[in-house]
């Protein structure tokens, strides 16, 4: 870089100055750490928690959607099922279309763990772009289904809807199981969500 | 970025106002003429539909009123506070959630507007928008503003992480 000349000269001297003389001897090398014996270096817990995460994501999606189409039930030969409402035709979809993404992105998040270092690292900092969207359709299919599954419940006597649980017992308690289930995995997509912005936020340097 | 965020804010805090007024305020009276004895001529009787009738659309004005006042208090944060990383964090975290709220709004309403326009022959609901038609648009307006709302929302998260994203 170059400089005035006056404010250099000094700074060369004092650099040849350090330079010359040997580091002091005076400081004592610390003890080298023990290591146990199969000791990895430092776990990374956020690696790990966003595998588990992804895999209850995908346990929970694969439940409800198997509760929800094993949820037939025929009462005085009228049959009740899941595709008689279009609303609970898209919770089936929606979760199904979760269950699916959330496997592929677990076996990508646990190879990403154990082939490290940052075996994947742009394609698992773009999973959270579709975790958000997911989100947003995940909850509207909750919502939609529960909507259904309440007005079943509880009936509608200004529109004439009759409550249809009083009579389709176990559909009802399947279908309700199913919408907790999802509500139960939509909490965790959004808990993944949050691991992920953390873990992004962590790599800034301060 | 920091304005698109108060933008888009400012967006998310107009939309979801609005979709929580235009629902709070249907109501719709129509005189039906119902047949009450085979043998006189059917009676007029005036048959009201409100939007508190449905608890679908009770949760929908809720989930939006909330929604507006997050976004109220959030874009006064964000012009007052400038990146401080505690607030951030807080304001994504509350982002995501009124992601999720004002979905599974959108979705609770248009299931019970699709259900209404519709009916449902195996569990015997009639349909009810041939009877209050001018009900049916205003609430079907009402969830297609309240999910632009959302999606207001969301751009607001995915912007929080690209900025993120993009810092490092």
């Amino acid at each position: 870089m170059a400089s005035a000349e006056t404010p250099a000269v000094p700074e060369a001297e004092a650099e040849a100055v350090v330079e010359s003389t040997p580091p002091p001897p005076t400081e004592v090398e610390p003890p080298p750490e023990t290591k146990t014996a199969g000791d990895s270096p430092s776990i990374d817990y956020l690696g790990l928690g966003e595998v588990v995460l992804r895999f209850l994501l995908f346990a929970s999606a694969v439940v409800a959607v198997v509760v929800i189409v094993t949820s037939e039930q025929t009462k005085n030969s009228r049959p009740a099922k899941f595709n008689y409402s279009p609303a609970l035709i898209y919770f089936v979809a929606a979760v199904s279309v979760l269950g699916l993404y959330s496997i592929i992105t677990t076996l990508f998040s646990f190879y990403a763990l154990i082939l490290k270092p940052g075996f994947f690292p742009q394609v698992l900092s773009h999973f959270i772009i579709v975790d958000v969207l997911l989100l947003g359709i995940v909850s509207a299919a909750t919502g939609s289904a529960g909507a259904i599954a309440y007005t079943g419940l509880k009936g509608n006597s200004h529109l004439g809807w009759g409550k249809v649980c009083a009579v389709y017992g176990k559909f009802c308690r399947y279908v309700g199981a199913s919408v907790a289930v999802s509500l139960f995995a939509s909490v965790v997509l959004a808990f993944l969500v949050l691991l992920s912005v953390y873990s992004l936020s962590k790599k800034i340097p301060k | 970025m920091m304005g698109c965020d108060a933008v888009l804010r400012f967006f998310a805090l107009a939309l979801s106002l609005t979709a929580a007024v235009v629902l709070g305020i249907d109501k719709e009276t129509k005189t039906v003429p119902v047949v009450l004895v085979p043998d006189l001529p059917p009676m007029n009787v005036p048959l009201t539909s409100k939007w508190h009738y449905l608890s679908a659309f009770v949760f929908f004005v809720v989930a939006n009123a909330i929604a507006c006042g997050y976004a109220a208090i959030s874009l006064i944060l964000t012009l007052i506070m400038n990146g401080k990383k505690g607030i951030t964090m807080m304001i994504i975290f509350f982002d995501l959630v009124m992601v999720a709220l004002l979905f599974s709004g959108v979705g609770a309403a248009a299931a019970i507007g699709i259900m209404g326009y519709k009916g449902n022959s195996h569990v015997q609901w009639n349909k009810v928008c041939n009877v209050f038609e001018k009900f049916c648009a205003q609430a079907a307006a009402a969830v297609g503003i309240s999910a632009g709302a959302a999606a207001a929302f969301l751009l607001l998260v995915l912007l929080a992480i690209f900025n993120l994203h993009n810092r490092h």
